[in-house]
């Protein structure tokens, strides 16, 4: 069998508990009981950090230390996994582009303003995905287009700002698209080309904040994609009632493909596109709709 | 009030069921109009205001009566989604249910039983076994494997010798969720249908024998990739049931079987890929038993799953060094969970041709994938590893892992770590260094520790006193009395850790200003280095904060307390009375051994939260007579606490033993 280092504590089923309730009800984000051991791993290196000698000691810190939102913030990125890569659900990206795009061209060509949001954007692919995609339709190449990437780890969000990247995250990315959009970076990574860049900004927002959520604009398109996997039903909830306040009347929210919102009880309306399934914040009454054909 | 209004737009509609008072009167015979909607979205908010209502016989008859609208397929779903959603209201209607003449309606109401999960419907739905339509026979076993029970496993048991082989799947399916496998003998037969196949290989990977695993491994070898990934499935699940003194005997019947397969290793990154987790854990207990290096990075990615990480570790940590390169080469390639789980591994599989391509993953690896490359580092036995981790002890973050690392490779180059280590200090490279230099050079490095500790700057003042503790006592003592007395924060502090550490006859009078101190974290020092230093002179202060208001002084006094062994009855009353529950716990933990701590105990049996009331439970188990038996059972009764209840089952059964 292979040495694990024995040095480090294990991790009770309470302190399990107590830190899992504590992590919840900062952000929302659940982690369940069969994640115990990953809990222990990822939270290793915080107590390796602080010097504090088991879990009961990290919970007490986290509980009463001056450095406590600071710490809460690095157990929170500590434990969520940000594993992505570009150009991740091809034919979702593929619908996106071939009937969302022209219905957003045409209902926003008066003001020629696009806004998407990339929530829960982690390390950036998506983000920079979504800006890609808008740049090859070239459908807005005049138009004043901001692709906006949130997240709560704020080590991610400075990953996403360098936009460098590894084979990992090319795994899906042909070769004409890496040709396009990045350039190489030495040691085997690249970066993605200031072109897209200049579309995409980044900010830190925790998605259960309401207030928090004010700074983010009015948005065309939110992609909340494998993000709420990490919450329960009532933190989905509240998330979802924050992203329809975000999203303008019309617009629309794409989940991934293992998501939906059947008993959420969401103000949302299902859009059968050719190639996919969508949400969509209805049009206030009196307004048609367009785009895709609503059930 | 009307039924629901002639809205133009299903927006509307929607609007309008969503804001409806569900306790207005006529609110039942709206919502269940909205369940006749067009819109699925208005079926669905009608189906959720349904499951609010006040739960009652009423609504589910209600809803029942929608079952048996023949033709209204989208009202019949809707309402079959709120019955689910009633629980122990919709229970009684729905047995009824199960008599109707309907087979339909029948079947429906299995299947909400089923959804509804409990266990009061289990010999109802056992009796409805008898059933003369075959679907419903069918929804009723699929129900049983839901509700659970003695009598259900017994019952799809029975079922598995039907003639009906959809009822004798549907049974096997059953028992997997119950995780209640049949005889041995009996679900080796069902291996030979393959219409059963696959789920008697669930089955079979429930049963932790290796005469299983030698059946479960013929499945490796089939030609069929759907059997080949049941059995690998079984295998995964089945690795989680054997004690881990047997695993050993697994992985040999494994190891042998793929041994006899020309392309085992490609099968096995074929089935790393499968959506399933249970098989992708089979793969990986598969690759561990082969030992197959080529296998390293398909395995690491397989941390992309959370659930698997501890089986990806074990993996990985035994595909040997050839593994290790293999994952140190590739780890740009690698996903973020991956090459964290690749770290980790590579702890264990480093040598000290390591150090270049470690150092060369420091340039860009992420922070906390950083902290386990500097662990790695430590291992590679190489002098070439020292100046990097040298280098690293400057960043805040890393100091305490390059500390350690350079610990444990001065078991191999002491002299090049020392060397380093000075050179650091000497060039006032990083405070860090200091604690370094401490631990590896001993009392050597006692001179420069002296020195430090009167640097012009408090973070190497400070420094040196806490690593002046850890070399030699008086030395130590004699730093961390100045440093009591220093103008800075951080050297006050660090003097009271010292001299709690190093204690002695007048650690009590020198510790008593710090437990003034103007500074909280200061205080707090102080407190936690009387307990540690055994200074009793100081215990009249403490039980002053034990009922202070903030949590983390108090929390300390009761704990120094305790280490003090004067947590007397009064400390324990004041603490148990704080309104922070850390504290009360604190109280508990401090009484455990002792009368008044039981009676505290049992007194906290009520307390509302559950980590409470599992402490105390502990305390009465460890402690408690027989005679607090009674005590320990009423409460595990009134126990909704899954946690707690566990606790309190173990407090009763250890008192049953007195």
């Amino acid at each position: 069998m292979p040495r694990f280092d024995d040095s480090r504590p294990e991790m009770s089923l309470e302190e399990f508990r107590l830190l899992r309730d504590h992590v919840y009800s900062h952000c929302g984000i659940l982690v369940h009981e069969d994640m115990k051991f990953v809990m222990e791993r990822r939270l290793w290196p915080r107590l390796e950090a602080l010097g504090l000698p088991d879990f009961g000691a990290y919970h007490r810190y986290l509980r009463y230390d001056a450095q406590r939102h600071a710490e809460l913030e690095a157990a929170v990125e500590a434990l969520t996994t940000h594993e992505t890569y570009f150009f991740r659900e091809p034919s979702q990206l593929k619908a996106f582009c071939d009937e969302l795009l022209p219905v957003l061209e045409k209902r926003n060509s008066r003001l020629k303003r696009l806004r998407l949001w990339s929530a829960g954007c982690s390390s950036g692919e998506e983000a920079y995905t979504l800006a890609m995609l808008l740049k090859d339709s070239r459908r807005f190449d005049d138009w004043d287009v901001e692709v906006y990437g949130t997240d709560i780890s704020r080590r991610v969000l400075s990953m996403a700002r360098r936009a460098e990247y590894g084979a990992s995250a090319l795994r899906a990315t042909s070769a004409d698209l890496l040709e396009r959009h990045f350039q190489p970076a030495g040691n085997n990574r690249v970066r993605v080309r200031d072109e897209v860049r200049s579309w995409v900004s980044f900010g830190h927002h925790n998605l259960l904040d309401e207030t928090g959520s004010q700074l983010v604009p009015r948005m065309d398109v939110v992609f909340c994609r494998n993000v709420m996997i990490y919450f329960d039903q009532a933190a989905r909830r509240r998330v979802l009632r924050i992203v329809r306040d975000r999203l303008v009347p019309g617009g629309y929210l794409l989940l991934g493909h293992s998501e939906n919102l059947l008993n959420l009880g969401a103000d949302f309306e299902l859009v059968h596109l050719q190639g996919d399934l969508v949400y969509r914040r209805p049009e206030l009454p009196g307004l048609t709709t367009t785009g895709g054909e609503g059930r | 009030m009307n039924p629901l209004p002639e809205f133009p737009a299903e927006e509307a509609r929607y609007r309008a069921l969503q804001e409806l008072d569900p306790r207005a009167a006529g609110a039942l015979e709206v919502l269940v109009t909205g369940l006749h909607d067009e819109s699925w979205r208005v079926r669905h908010v009608a189906a959720e205001a349904l499951k609010r209502l006040p739960s009652s016989r009423e609504v589910a008859e209600r809803l029942i009566r929608v079952l048996g609208e023949r033709g209204e397929t989208g009202a019949r779903n809707a309402a079959a989604e709120a019955l689910a959603g009633l629980g122990g209201a919709a229970l009684g209607p729905l047995v009824t249910l199960l008599g109707h003449p309907d087979p339909d309606q029948r079947k429906f109401a299995a299947d909400i039983l089923g959804q509804l999960g409990l266990r009061a419907a289990e010999l109802p739905l056992v009796q409805a076994l008898e059933d003369p339509d075959l679907n419903v026979r069918v929804a009723v076993s699929e129900a049983l494997g839901r509700v659970g029970g003695e009598h259900s496993a017994r019952a799809l048991e029975g079922l598995l010798t039907d003639a009906e082989s959809l009822l004798r799947l549907s049974a096997l399916e059953g028992l997997a969720l119950l995780r209640r496998p049949p005889p041995l003998p009996v679900v080796l037969a069902m291996l030979e249908d393959t219409r059963l196949q696959r789920s008697a290989f669930r089955v079979l990977g429930l049963v932790p024998e290796v005469v299983a695993t030698e059946r479960i491994c013929q499945g490796l070898a089939s030609p069929v990739r759907s059997v080949r990934e049941a059995a690998l499935g079984a295998l995964g699940t089945q690795v989680a049931l054997v004690e881990p003194a047997r695993r050993g005997e697994v992985e040999a019947v494994v190891r042998a079987a793929l041994r006899r397969l020309p392309d085992a290793a490609q099968r096995l990154v074929q089935a790393l890929e499968c959506e399933d987790v249970t098989v992708r854990s089979g793969a990986l207990v598969s690759a561990a038993a082969l030992g197959e290096a080529s296998l390293a990075l398909p395995v690491a990615e397989a941390a992309r799953e959370d659930r698997l990480l501890r089986e990806v570790l074990n993996t990985l940590g035994r595909l040997g060094p050839e593994g290790g390169r293999a994952l140190l080469a590739h780890m740009a390639d690698l996903s973020s969970p991956a090459r964290a789980a690749a770290a980790e591994a590579l702890a264990d599989l480093v040598d000290p041709g390591s150090v270049t391509a470690l150092c060369a993953l420091l340039e860009w690896a992420e922070d906390d994938l950083r902290a386990v490359v500097v662990r790695a580092l430590g291992r590679t036995r190489s002098p070439e590893a020292v100046p990097p981790l040298v280098d690293l002890l400057v960043a805040p973050s890393l100091a305490g892992a390059a500390t350690r690392a350079l610990g444990v490779l001065a078991g191999s180059n002491r002299t090049a770590v020392l060397e380093a280590l000075e050179e650091a200090v000497t060039r006032r490279a990083t405070s860090a260094a200091v604690a370094a230099l401490a631990r590896v050079g001993g009392a050597p490095a006692l001179p420069a520790l002296r020195q430090l500790a009167r640097d012009a700057e408090p973070t190497w003042r400070a420094a040196a006193v806490e690593a002046a503790g850890e070399v030699d006592g008086a030395v130590g003592r004699e730093l961390a009395r100045a440093a009591l007395a220093d103008e800075a924060v951080q050297v006050r502090a660090a003097g009271v850790r010292a001299m709690g550490r190093l204690g002695g006859p007048e650690a009590g009078a020198l510790l008593r200003p710090a437990l003034h101190d103007e500074d909280a974290s200061v205080r707090l020092a102080a407190v936690e280095a009387v307990g540690e230093s055994g200074a009793t002179d100081r215990a009249s202060e403490l039980e002053a904060l034990v009922r202070h208001p903030d949590g983390a002084l108090a929390v300390a006094a009761v704990r120094a307390l305790a280490r003090l062994g004067m947590a007397g009855p009064g400390v324990l009353m004041d603490a148990a009375a704080h309104p922070d529950a850390e504290v009360v716990k604190a109280a508990l933990s401090a009484g455990a051994l002792s009368a008044v701590g039981v009676e505290l105990a049992v007194a906290l049996l009520g307390h509302p939260r559950w980590d409470v009331r599992a402490a105390a439970a502990r305390v009465l188990g460890d402690a408690g007579g027989p005679e607090r038996l009674d005590v320990a059972r009423r409460a595990l009764e009134a126990e909704a606490d899954a946690l707690a209840r566990q606790t309190l089952s173990d407090a009763v059964e250890r008192l049953s033993r007195r």
